[in-house]
């Protein structure tokens, strides 16, 4: 939700120096709480360009989480954290520089961009193409997840009662005998500053609440889990109680103990039905980190590895079906990745990176634009807090539904062999998004247009381009449902990025199936 | 970093605060870290930063209701919500009647020189030379590399209003980087850890990275199957860690583990198989006590091939009647005295592993666990390295890997992958499951 600012507070031009100061704006929740940092971030933008930065940004973010964990009957752990710094990145020589600390003074954050400007010149000398940024227009805005009830002013009790509720509904299945689950809240508060202008305050706050089922034959020493998630979403507390995860309690712990006793899946081609509880995942590996634009060019090459699909490619390359369009999107309501502006101050968008089954467009930053020939950056930067570098991370990228309603139970009755699965199991796929292998929570056998049974140990493994081309059916706009994650991995070292991924049901012909029972081996 | 001394100032007058509170029992851990790192990446330095932390951790204990709350600020304003979130939040928390009563003083065994003064204070200057030596020795052969150098200097100190009081500091680093040949057919990787930065000679990681990523250019199509593989350090350290994640004795006195209905004394894997962890292992930046502050012994948990127990946490190890373990730290997998060469002599057909790239697991029961292989494999003929082939998935269990092992090399620790923080051997196993064929470079 964009809350305008501009009334309140005078933007410069682009490249200059913002005006920090104008009255506050009440109406927003919880922001503009602290004049101070206008002179913290004028200060430490001023230090920077007066030690020799062509550019600087200063961002000070404070999140606050909150994790309940229960098993069974007992309440096993409450937390609340909160994390709050100031971070500043310049360019100084055609390098980047960055420093961070704990201490949000002026003076700590003045210390922090000579620092920042310091390790900047000492990397110069090994650039061999100066940093450029694409040109932005200086932003000056609010924005905040739009909610009804703020998580945390929610009563604790109330919140371990609903886990402990699950807990209760679940355990009353015979053959169930643990129960784990837990609720986390995030609220990430940040102000960002710039030399080109950008004056942005943005909160976000996520959700995430889930639980696991556990049935144990004791008589033959086996056990079956069986999670569930209630997607992660940018929302208030209204979306956990308008949910159906504590009627769906019941139900998924029947799942556990079917689970355990169904008969081990039987290796081969199959039909695969692919719920959207387990399909967003697949686009999450397969789609959304090929094209993230660092990775296309080598940038992640030692960690995360690059990509199939190089930006030579472009306009070309058919990764699937032509009736399949994916798109990338920081502004889908209730997305994990949705925000106003990213990391360089970049309003955020909507666009298609795959178009008609081909490769149209990467995700790209301020720095990124104009290495393969753009002129603006998609706005995809971020920093997980006050301490990480911003860099290229993922939006929330969806598979667009059919344009005719259909169901999943639609794909399955036009099935004649083949299986469905629901829910997130292992993931894994190859350093450079080809070769993936994924599980599930639920697996069903399907013959003649039916779901019979339960099945277990199942995984599907394929190749990226193969599998997306095998898919024949897609579910229309009604079947569209949006999962994601709260702790998708990138970088050296290490960021968290939250992203979601929207998806109908669809159908895959002949994937290879496989059986990951070792159990009398 | 924060101070010693003011470290201690702000433990006391927190314990001060609960002790203020009828009832409350409290334990402040509270930690401080400054690291730096240089990224780079197409041959040229991409990212960098020095960056603090803090973190300063409550846990109120009201009888059997408990709650934690952290904060990284340290004036009075914010150390008094800290202690008034804990305490509110504590009152609120239903009972656990697991919960145990927070410990009183401990005796710690002591690590020798954990913290090097050379590694805490490494410049971005020294950084940017690291990644000079191995951008030259990229330049020069012509090929891509990027890559990672990262030191960091921490602090832990935990009290209790019981009479606990534990403090420990320390250094870690490493680097790691990985070359590719310009025709994106080859891909080669080096990377080592450690606590002191002398021990990284950047330009030898540098030179092994590029010599594999030459060497691997044009890799041969090799059918998927079960092959006899010699698995370098990195690719053994993330497949172990599987093994080392189910060491927890309620999990498997539950059930649900492949520990389950395992005894001290079943003879698991071979004789030569020994793991174990060190709480006064330096290098590997173990910590002398776990976060309750309990006390760590050093302990064999595979011993020659058997196993002698399972990690008891206090709760658990009171309702069994078995002695509290505490959370091990710093797990070596005991090596022997084989080179490489000497594992590959010997093996008529087999495969030469890098290392591994997105480990996750299929099966807890078995340790089943899927990944692929990435940035150098071999094909082992007539005791001699012969092709480089393409990259596998694979389908198989760290149980499995130790159970057939007949050869292991010299330990070391691996930085930057999916295994960091053991010390492990390369080693040589058998009928391991290459499931099926990733074109992946």
């Amino acid at each position: 939700m964009k809350l305008s600012r501009r009334s309140f507070l005078t933007g410069s031009s682009a490249g200059a120096l913002a005006l920090f100061a104008g009255p506050r704006l009440g109406a927003a929740r919880g922001l503009l709480t602290e004049p101070r940092l206008d002179e913290l971030v004028k200060r430490a933008l001023e230090a920077a360009t007066k030690a020799g930065a062509s550019y600087a940004d200063v961002r000070v973010v404070r999140i606050r989480s909150e994790n309940i964990s229960t098993r069974e009957d007992r309440v096993e752990r409450v937390a609340s954290n909160e994390d709050y710094g100031v971070g500043v990145r310049v360019i100084a020589g055609g390098a980047w520089g960055f420093a961070a600390t704990p201490s949000v003074t002026a003076a700590d954050a003045e210390r922090a961009a000579r620092d920042a400007v310091a390790i900047a010149k000492a990397n110069a000398p090994l650039m061999k193409r100066p940093v450029t940024l694409a040109p932005v227009p200086a932003n000056v805005d609010v924005w905040q997840t739009p909610l009804i009830k703020d998580p945390f002013k929610i009563p604790l009790e109330d919140k371990a009662e609903i886990l402990l509720a699950i807990n209760r509904e679940a355990m009353k299945v015979p053959g169930v005998k643990f129960v784990t689950s837990q609720f986390a809240a995030a609220a990430e508060w940040k102000l960002l500053a710039s030399t080109d202008g950008a004056y942005i305050e943005q909160e976000v706050v996520r959700l995430g609440p889930g639980y696991a089922v556990t049935a144990v034959d004791d008589k033959r020493g086996e056990f079956e889990t069986r999670e569930f998630q209630l997607p992660p979403r940018q929302a208030g507390w209204e979306y956990v109680e308008g949910s159906s995860m504590l009627a769906d309690a019941r139900r998924i712990g029947e799942e556990a103990v079917e689970k355990l006793k169904a008969p081990s899946v039987a290796p081969g081609k199959k039909d695969l039905i692919l719920d959207p509880s387990n399909l967003w995942l697949t686009i999450h590996e397969s789609i959304g980190h090929t094209t993230e634009l660092d990775r296309a060019l080598g940038y992640e090459a030692n960690y995360a590895g690059t990509s199939f699909a190089t930006p030579d490619q472009r306009g070309k390359l058919q990764i699937g079906a032509p009736f399949l369009t994916f798109y990338a999107d920081k502004t889908t309501p209730g997305g994990l990745a949705t925000c106003g502006y990213d990391d360089d101050g970049v309003a955020t968008q909507k666009w298609n990176l795959i178009e008609n089954g081909v490769l149209v467009s990467y995700q790209t930053t301020r720095e990124q634009a104009g290495w393969i020939g753009e002129k603006a950056s998609r706005g995809t930067c971020y920093a997980d807090s006050y301490g990480s570098f911003p860099f290229q991370r993922m939006p929330n990228v969806s598979l667009a539904p059919g344009p005719r309603e259909r169901s999943i139970d639609e794909l399955i009755a036009a099935t004649d062999d083949g299986i469905v699965i629901a829910g997130r199991g292992s993931w894994s796929i190859d350093h450079q998004r080809l070769n993936f292998q994924f599980g599930g929570q639920a697996f069903w056998e399907v013959k003649r247009g039916k779901k019979t049974r339960m099945l277990r140990d199942v995984a599907y493994q394929a190749n990226t381009i193969e599998f997306w081309h095998a898919c024949d059916a897609i579910g229309g706009p009604k079947s569209w449902f949006m999962g994601g994650t709260l702790t998708d991995g990138k970088g050296e070292p290490g960021q968290i990025n939250s992203v979601s991924h929207g998806c109908p049901p669809a159908r895959f012909r002949q994937i290879n199936i496989l059986n990951t029972n070792r159990r009398t081996a | 970093m924060l101070p010693q001394a003011d470290t201690r100032r702000l433990v006391d007058r927190i314990l001060t605060l609960v002790h203020a509170t009828k009832g409350a029992a409290g334990m402040v851990a509270v930690r401080s870290t400054r690291e730096g790192n240089t990224r780079f990446a197409v041959n040229e330095i991409t990212s960098t930063g020095d960056v603090e932390r803090l973190s300063i951790s409550l846990t109120v204990q009201f009888g059997q209701r408990s709650a934690s709350a952290t904060t990284n600020q340290v004036d009075d304003r914010s150390i008094d919500d800290l202690v008034g979130r804990a305490l509110r939040m504590a009152r609120l928390a239903p009972e656990n009647p697991e919960q145990m009563p927070l410990l009183g003083r401990q005796a710690y065994l002591t690590p020798k020189d954990p913290a090097d003064p050379a590694t805490a204070k490494l410049t971005p200057d020294a950084r940017a030379k690291a990644v000079g030596a191995a951008l030259a020795a990229a330049d020069a052969a012509k090929v891509a590399i990027a890559g990672f150098v990262e030191h960091g200097s921490q602090s832990v100190m935990l009290a209790t209003s019981e009479g606990l009081s534990a403090s420990h500091t320390w250094t870690s680093c490493g680097m790691s980087c990985t070359a590719r040949t310009p025709d994106g057919t080859g891909s080669g990787w080096a990377g080592l850890g450690g606590h002191r930065i002398a021990s990284i000679d950047a330009a030898a990681l540098a030179n092994t990275a590029v010599t594999k990523a030459t060497s691997s250019a044009r890799p041969h199509k090799l059918d998927p199957g079960r092959y006899t593989v010699i698995l370098e350090p990195a690719a053994v350290a993330s497949l172990l860690s599987f093994l080392i994640g189910a060491f927890n004795a309620r999990r498997a006195d539950e059930g649900r583990s492949f520990f389950a209905r395992k005894r001290p004394g079943d003879a698991l894997f071979p004789a030569d198989i020994t793991l174990r962890s060190d709480p006064t292992d330096v290098p590997l930046g173990a910590s002398p006590f776990d976060s309750e502050g309990f006390p760590l012994a050093p302990t064999k948990w595979i011993d020659k091939g058997t196993l002698t127990g399972l990690p008891y946490s206090r709760f658990w190890a009171r309702k069994q009647g078995k002695p509290p373990t505490g959370q091990p730290t710093g797990w070596t997998l005991d090596g022997g005295t084989a080179s490489q060469a000497e594992l590959i002599k010997g093996v008529a057909r087999g495969v030469l592993i890098t290392r591994f790239w997105y480990l996750r697991p299929l099966d807890p029961q078995t340790l089943l666990t899927t990944g692929l292989t990435r940035d150098g494999v071999y094909l082992i003929e007539n005791g001699r390295i012969s092709h480089p082939v393409t990259n596998f998935r694979f389908n198989e269990s760290p149980v499995q890997m130790l159970a057939r092992c007949d050869g292991l090399g010299l330990p070391e620790i691996p930085s930057g992958g999916e295994g960091s923080g053991v010390r492990v051997p390369a080693l040589r196993t058998h009928e391991f499951n290459l499931a099926s064929i990733s074109e992946a470079v």
